[in-house]
């Protein structure tokens, strides 16, 4: 049987539909087994219908329904509820998706104040008026697609890896199961640790000490070598088969991309905690509250209230 | 205390040996203090975790107070001054959460000061009663 699959993006850059073209050769065997019906960035299917006849959105029924992006307006609040009745099984992919990415960073912010400051205060635009005819309006915030209706199964990561992909979408194929690694990057990280920083903080972007050509595990600990590294917070997974992590790989700190090590976890609360054990200062930490929940926003960032 | 609908909700992490007696103290004692404040009792106040009081303030709690043995006095020898380390950490973490610094706090009562942990609750309980709800509760 070919299994037809339904995918929509919402407040989303489209790096994760990138992703699944870089699934590479494995995409070959895997696209004959499904049927896309619907993805907005392959094909021309309309949502009213392809002469605009429909009255309501509509998705055609599917199998499986992939939805990256999270909730920024009423269409996508929409589409969300209209994916999930159309499709059996409904994946959130990206951390967009899972817990809000990067544009829930907007969290911090009232729904007005960034309008207002997008159309009226930015010094390098001439003042106008926030558009409001023949446009969905913003939802109050940012939600994860699982704030809005029950998810089957989430791929987080910023893309995320496919390798998870084609193993998720292999797994629901053949009716095995999907999960994810409930661990922290540091547990897959194969640098050196001695719980004490040889350094205060250091500047974003700055170079860590390492010995080019030298395997990862003759490296000091990104974080005892005073270079935040949201690994003890975040989810590993993304080193895939491979399992060391992505950006360690590449002598960079986690930015955090696969959100939280579990929906409940507190990552400001843990990168507090991480911080002060190895003797840093998280008050030396700029921007707090959007750093360490930089890509979990979602149920997690608020405005801070007036006073 | 209720006032304009709002009848604020107070957790106190009492250490067992020296605050939780005077809470006890308190009510052996017959002193009168709000109703508002839910006493858990711990071992000292060296083991709340931060995460203990951000969770309880995002998650209806209003006020959050702890409360351990005066310096020098503590069971364990020094988990109070764990617990005044970690105070540190919570005040940085209700200014991220968005959280007025009031709302939490921590005092040291010992297993004498029956008339003290009544003054303190009913003084702190009408502190988070001006506040108002917690910014958390929708």
């Amino acid at each position: 049987m070919v299994a037809r699959v339904a995918q929509e993006w919402f407040a989303i850059c489209g790096g994760c539909e990138v992703t699944i073209l870089d699934i590479g050769e494995p995409l070959i065997e895997l696209l004959e087994k499904i049927n896309i019906v619907h993805m907005p960035v392959l094909m021309d299917h309309k949502l009213y219908g392809q002469t605009g006849e429909g009255t309501a959105m509509e998705i055609p029924e599917a199998e499986v329904g992939i939805i990256t992006g999270g909730v920024r307006n009423e269409e996508h609040r929409h589409l969300a509820k209209e994916m999930r009745k159309k499709c059996k099984v409904l994946i959130a992919m990206g951390t967009c998706a899972c817990s809000g990415g990067i544009p829930a960073l907007g969290n911090l912010s009232l729904k007005d104040e960034i309008l207002k400051k997008v159309y009226e205060e930015s010094v390098t635009t001439d003042k106008g008026v926030a558009p409001s005819v023949d446009i969905p309006p913003l939802t109050d915030r940012v939600y994860a697609i699982s704030e809005v209706v029950p998810v089957d199964v989430s791929l987080p990561g910023c893309p995320s890896t496919p390798e998870m992909v084609t193993e998720a979408l292999t797994a629901l194929l053949t009716g095995t199961a999907f999960a994810l690694p409930t661990k922290s990057v540091c547990d897959d990280c194969p640098t050196i640790r001695e719980k004490k920083a040889v350094s205060g903080l250091k500047r974003n972007l700055q170079a860590p000490e390492f010995t080019v050509g030298r395997p990862l595990k003759e490296m000091r600990c990104l974080m005892e070598q005073g270079i935040l590294c949201l690994g003890p917070a975040t989810r590993t997974g993304c080193g895939g088969s491979e399992g060391t992590p992505r950006c360690i790989r590449a002598y960079q700190p986690c930015e955090g991309c696969f959100g939280p090590i579990s929906e409940k976890a507190n990552p400001m609360v843990d990168m507090m905690g991480a911080l002060s054990t190895v003797g840093l200062d998280p008050k030396n930490v700029a921007d707090r509250a959007a750093t360490f929940n930089r890509f979990s926003g979602a149920g997690r960032l608020r405005p801070l209230p007036k006073r | 205390m209720e006032h304009d609908g709002y009848d604020p909700l107070i957790l106190a992490f009492c250490c067992n040996w020296c605050s939780y007696a005077g809470a006890d103290l308190a009510g052996v004692s017959r002193q009168q203090y709000p109703t508002n404040v839910r006493i858990i009792r711990v071992m000292c106040s060296g083991m709340v975790h931060p995460n203990l009081v951000i969770n309880a303030l995002t998650k209806g709690a209003d006020g959050v107070i702890m409360c351990g043995c005066h310096p020098g006095d503590c069971h364990y020898i020094d988990g109070n001054l764990k617990a005044q380390k970690r105070a540190d950490a919570i005040f940085l973490m209700l200014e991220d959460f968005g959280l007025e610094r009031e709302r939490f706090r921590l005092e040291w009562v010992s297993a004498s000061e029956g008339i003290k942990f009544a003054e303190v609750m009913r003084q702190f309980t009408e502190e988070v009663q001006k506040l108002g709800p917690s910014p958390y509760k929708a």
